[in-house]
């Protein structure tokens, strides 16, 4: 099938989608959007530097319609949540966001109901268009780059004043092997700086439930969730996180989870592989030592 | 020789003849007294017809009982025997000055024999000397404050008062030892014959006599037409304020009627709760008024003996200052701040201790109401468990567990109408919180055992109760209405409540809005099974502290059932602080829900019931259990806190049969 | 200015997952119904946009007769009416047409909010098809919203960081939730308040469906049994826990 992949020139969610389109044809076409070189070997490439999905309705439609693209590809993030809804009523096309698994004769899956079920489609007409969670496949190694010819977007809807790029330090909470998370259960902001310490020293990153960002103790960039990131560390440390279904499903690809609450009743414990019934605040600077001691 | 009246005094009648006017004062001092009070609003109760100026019923056994007898002082021992000897030596004083008066008028036969030596010399004498000692007490005490006297602000105009007594006092002794200096000693007063003999010079004593009666007589007016202007008015004020007193224990919160709200006719709604003093009743005005600032409250507070901002004294202070001022329009809320009013648990533990009978949870709740109910606002996880408990009927936000999670795997009969002759009601906490299922479970099974007829509801409910505490009375009218509908419509009667909350509610508010049930707490109801012998219990060496819960114990008096309970499967073993004298686990008044600060209630009740060394903490409500879990953790790993019914539950003898 | 809000009833969120059940491939009737989590934020965020601008607010549902009952909160929170389309469909291309058909209906619309995405399909796809439907801009996940002469300035919240944006005319923004809208909760005398306030029903309609088929709803099976690790010594308990990661490989 004739597969387009739009996304922002980011090697990991690139190589997230390259491989979902494998399972729909050989070699993909890409729309890629920002500046740099496009990695990874496409059939045909378009480039554009705009990245507000209101200003791509326009042209992405008139491409798709022109091309005859039968499968778009985007992840799940603002510039794919911001086009999949406009592309569905622009192209009178199927919408499936958020999808987990594809199955073969373009039968998809994608949670419903914050994790708790999963709800199967089966998509009956061309064009369809998917937005893929993060890292729920394995991105392929992108080799090479493909030369772009530039996409025309013609007037602006949205003006794009400025960007203020989030300082995550250290490594982005999507690619990290170890994660160490508060959440509302952390009691205080300040107590944050324990976490990041303990992070630091495994090379982690530190995330955040929304709990803990709907009080203002971390910044919504660290936000991990259903509606935050999804992520798919080695080992996942919950600290003060009670486990609601919704910060579940940001974290189902965890090999690894381990459960700090002192409620013994949380629901993190129910998809922890390892639980330690206490108070944070005793355990976390232990554990941060003993992992010095260690290394 | 016999006294004689106005002996070595001459116009001695103007003192008598002062006396009119001096009562008129008196009685203007009170009359304005009254006018302050007469502000507050008018308690409407059209149920009640003996409201009395609109402050509320008067029951004069309790004016007598808890505002003159008042055993309550006595708690404190020192200073409530230091009360009692000023105010019976006084009292007793008084009736001999009018017998004095009774023989001027009368020719009364006091002065003469064995009534003259007992009574009018030996016990006036010593009532006289008992006054001054708790005079020397109270200047004493003043000058080296505990802090319950200091904190937030001591209460200014005992010195002056006590020492205008104490004077009255010296200056009665002096006239009556330079009468027996100028006569002959008298049996029985002990105290003029030793002046008489060892301080008062026989030279002097005439002119001593003329010049102290007339400064005793003058003074002695001069004090009583002050009495209503100082903090001694205290001996009107707290034995009204005791005979006006709810005769119930604990804080009767009312319903509320918001039927006006939807009348599309209703002109001015009525404001919810209190945020200034305008907004409070009469009865709570005379409570203000009748504060001494003694402090007794906020040193029984929970709240405020674990370093929190509230204090019930401050409270009570802040309106009082407000009401003498006449400011009574202003916002309190900027003197008491939000975190103060949401720290309360309702445990009335300070209205327990409260000597002059003031409601000091109620008038916290007003501002609560307020807050909730006018303004939206409250903390954020009150907020929180009001929003569920609206949303979804109980306020366990964020819970684990499923409605019928707690009886898996266990049979439990539905109540069935018309079949079923108890209600076991479940209600949120047993259902929702999985520390509180064994509750539930234990007791099925002690009622099975016990082979009563009971039955549960196919859903699960909460009586509103929770909304209740954190002052959104209008959550809980619409919930306890539609439990009363559904209770009707199954033709419930008799109910068996695990949670005193529940019990408070079904006992207190319901029959108020129509429900009336016959509410039995499930200690109680496990204490007849006992009694009755239907309930077969294996007895053993254990020792168990009791934790009296605040809504069961000081709010509803029942003290005796679950003890009897605990005594019949193990020792019971009391902890320093028990029955009325309990002190909340810190769940109270929706502080289940609260971020705490400072100590945490939970742990410092948790650390006194360890210290009794007892192998288990019984409670008897799923609130205190929680609390009580949790706050054991901070000592010891151990599961040392159970529920009365799931101790006994342990004690059945076919519990090994499965 | 007249500002709408999309709120959709929902089944409880927060039921636990080990409690949730399906009936007819949704969540089971007997849990509670209530407004969406996010629906909450973006009502709040209207009202104080409403409250800063002088503009009227209307809230917006697709839904249930029976769903009015819970909408109230909405209008309580500060709406000023409550307009329902009728209907039971879960196409989001048939909720965005019929929403388009309430914001026809008012006529004056200046600006769309909705919930960054409904608590029971999670899609977060209606708001930004009504979008495309009404020609409007679509901005999704945003977080501050300021008015400023003739044009909108919004702060949209990124995985990375924060974007300001501006755009003229009519807007459809999904709202995400930032620690300024916590949902209020409403006072006793905006609830009664609120039951006076109109509600207006429209009848739906239930054409333009998607191409697609349900095949099935299933609950996945979490299978994750929890090793507790004993925490009396938490000296002890974090040195077995880091030699048990060890021994998995984790770390």
């Amino acid at each position: 099938m004739k597969t387009l992949i739009i996304e922002n020139i980011d090697l990991k969610k690139i190589g997230e989608l390259m491989t979902v389109s494998r399972l729909f044809c050989d070699t993909p076409d890409i729309i890629a959007l920002g500046d740099g070189e496009i990695p990874g070997s496409f059939g045909r490439a378009w480039q554009s530097a705009a990245t507000v999905s209101a200003n791509l309705v326009v042209p992405i439609t008139q491409l798709i319609q022109q091309e005859g693209y039968e499968v778009i590809l985007m992840s799940v993030s603002t510039l794919g949540t911001g086009l999949a809804g406009p592309l569905s009523a622009a192209l009178s096309a199927p919408v499936i966001t958020e999808v987990t698994a594809i199955h073969p004769d373009m039968v998809v899956d994608r949670p419903v109901y914050g994790g708790k079920a999963i709800i199967k489609y089966k998509i009956e007409s061309t064009p369809s268009l998917l937005t893929i969670r993060r890292k729920y496949f394995e991105p392929e190694a992108l080799a090479g780059t493909t030369p772009s010819v530039p996409l025309e977007t013609g007037d602006e809807k949205v003006t794009l004043v400025s960007e203020k790029i989030e300082q995550t330090e250290g490594i982005p909470l999507e690619d990290a092997a170890v994660i160490v998370s508060g959440g509302r259960g952390m009691g205080d902001p300040e107590n944050f700086a324990l976490l990041q310490e303990m992070a630091d020293l495994l090379n982690g990153a530190v995330g955040a439930s929304r709990g803990a960002v709907d009080e203002g103790w971390a910044s919504p960039t660290r936000q991990i969730g259903q509606t935050g990131k999804i992520v798919a560390p080695d080992v996942y440390f919950a600290v003060g996180i009670s486990g609601a279904s919704q910060h579940l499903a940001g974290i189902a690809n965890s090999k690894c989870v381990v459960g700090i609450n002192k409620d013994e009743e949380a629901n993190i414990f129910n998809r922890a592989r390892f639980g330690i019934v206490s108070d944070y605040k005793k355990i976390v600077p232990l554990l941060t030592q003993a992992i010095r001691e260690d290394r | 020789m016999a006294r004689i009246p106005y002996w070595n005094i001459s116009y001695g009648v103007i003192i008598d003849l002062l006396a009119i006017p001096v009562f008129l004062i008196f009685v203007y001092g009170l009359y304005l007294q009254w006018q302050l009070i007469k502000k507050g609003q008018l308690r409407v109760i059209p149920s009640i017809t003996k409201v009395f100026q609109g402050i509320g019923t008067f029951r004069p056994g309790a004016f007598f009982m808890r505002g003159i007898l008042n055993p309550k002082i006595y708690r404190k021992p020192a200073s409530g025997v230091a009360h009692g000897c000023v105010f019976w030596g006084m009292a007793l004083l008084f009736v001999g000055t009018n017998l004095v008066i009774l023989n001027i008028l009368f020719g009364l036969p006091v002065f003469t024999g064995a009534f003259n030596r007992w009574f009018m010399s030996f016990t006036l004498d010593l009532a006289g000397l008992l006054v001054l000692g708790g005079i020397v007490f109270f200047l004493l005490r003043r000058q080296f404050m505990p802090d319950r006297l200091k904190i937030p602000e001591a209460r200014t105009g005992f010195v002056l008062v006590s020492s205008l007594l104490g004077v009255l006092i010296i200056t009665g002794f002096v006239i009556e030892g330079a009468r027996l200096c100028a006569n002959t000693p008298e049996a029985g007063a002990f105290v003029g014959n030793f002046l008489a003999a060892s301080v008062i010079s026989q030279t002097s004593a005439l002119q001593i006599h003329t010049m102290t009666w007339w400064v005793h007589g003058l003074l002695a007016l001069f004090f009583v037409a002050y009495i209503p202007f100082s903090p001694l008015v205290h001996i009107i004020l707290a034995p009204v304020n005791s005979g006006f007193a709810d005769p119930s224990p604990g804080v009767k919160m009312g319903v509320m009627d918001f039927s006006a709200f939807d009348d599309e006719d209703a002109e001015e709604l009525p404001a919810l709760g209190a945020d200034k003093l305008a907004d409070f009743t009469r009865k709570r005005f005379l409570d203000f008024a009748s504060c001494l600032w003694c402090g007794r409250c906020q040193e029984a507070c929970p709240a405020h003996n674990t370093q929190k901002p509230l204090s019930p004294k401050g409270v009570i202070v802040t309106l009082a200052q407000k009401l003498a001022a006449g400011e009574m329009e202003d916002s309190v809320m900027e003197t008491l701040s939000m975190e103060a009013i949401f720290n309360c648990t309702t445990c009335a533990a300070c209205m327990e201790v409260c000597p002059v009978s003031i409601n000091q949870p109620k008038t916290i709740m007003r501002f609560r109401q307020n807050l909730v109910m006018e303004q939206g606002q409250m903390p954020e996880l009150m907020g929180k468990a009001i929003t569920s408990l609206e949303q979804r009927s109980h306020p366990f936000f964020g819970t684990g567990s499923g409605a019928a999670e707690w009886r898996k795997d266990l049979e439990v009969p539905k109540f069935e109408a018309g079949k079923t002759e108890y209600l076991l009601w479940i209600g949120c906490s047993i259902t929702y919180e999985q520390r509180a299922w064994t509750i539930g479970r234990a007791m099925v099974n002690i009622l099975k055992s016990a082979h009563v007829s009971f039955g549960i509801l196919e859903d699960s409910r909460c009586t509103g109760d929770p909304a209740k505490q954190m002052g959104n009375e209008f959550l809980f009218a619409e919930i306890a209405q539609q439990n009363i509908d559904d209770f009707s419509a199954l033709g419930i009667q008799k109910i068996i409540t695990m949670c005193p909350h529940c019990y408070n509610s079904f006992t207190r508010h319901y029959p108020k809005m129509g429900g009336q049930y016959e509410v039995i707490p499930h200690a109680s109801f496990i204490r007849t099974l006992v009694d009755d012998k239907k309930l077969q219990l294996d007895r053993n060496a254990q020792t168990i502290t009791y934790h009296d819960p605040c809504y069961l114990g000081r709010r509803n008096g029942v003290y005796d059932d679950p003890r009897n309970v605990i005594a019949s499967v193990g020792n019971l073993v009391e902890m320093p602080r028990n029955k009325n004298e309990s002190f909340c686990c810190g769940g109270g008044g929706g502080n289940y829900w609260a971020e705490e600060t400072g100590t945490r209630i939970n742990q410092a009740r948790a650390g006194e019931a360890l210290g009794t060394d007892a192998d288990a903490i019984a409670v008897a409500c799923p609130f205190c259990l929680l609390m009580l879990t949790d706050g054991v953790k901070k000592y010891t790993e151990e599961i040392k806190a159970f529920d009365i019914a799931e101790i006994v539950e342990k004690c059945l003898p076919d519990m090994a049969e499965g | 200015m007249h500002i709408a809000v999309l709120a959709k009833v929902v089944p409880d969120y927060e039921v636990p997952s080990m409690d949730f059940e399906l009936s007819n491939g949704r969540a089971h009737e007997r849990f509670s119904r209530m407004m969406g989590l996010y629906d909450e934020n973006a009502i709040e965020t209207g009202i104080q946009l409403k409250d800063k601008t002088g503009s009227s607010l209307t809230l917006i549902s697709y839904g249930l007769d029976s769903d009015v009952q819970f909408l109230r909160k909405g209008v309580a929170m500060g709406a000023d009416k409550l307009v329902l389309v009728k209907g039971t469909s879960d196409d989001a291309a048939v909720i965005a047409q019929n929403i388009k058909q309430a914001v026809e209906h008012l006529g004056d619309v200046d600006l769309i909010l909705a919930g960054q995405q409904s608590a029971d399909m999670d899609r977060g796809v209606v708001p930004g098809i009504l979008a495309q439907m009404l020609g409007a801009a679509f901005v999704p996940q945003v977080g501050y919203i300021e008015s400023a002469a003739d044009q909108w300035k919004v702060s949209q919240m990124t995985a990375t960081g924060r974007r300001e944006l501006e755009f003229n005319g009519l807007g459809v923004l999904s709202i995400t939730s930032i620690p300024e809208n916590v949902p209020r909760i409403p006072a006793v005398r905006a609830i009664f308040g609120a039951k006076k306030k109109p509600v207006v029903k429209l009848d739906g309609i239930d054409q333009g469906k998607m191409a697609l088929a349900e095949i099935s709803v299933e609950i996945p099976k979490i299978e994750s049994v929890c090793e507790f690790i004993d925490a009396e010594d938490p000296n002890e308990a974090v040195k077995t826990l880091l030699s048990r990661l060890t021994e998995e490989r984790y770390i």
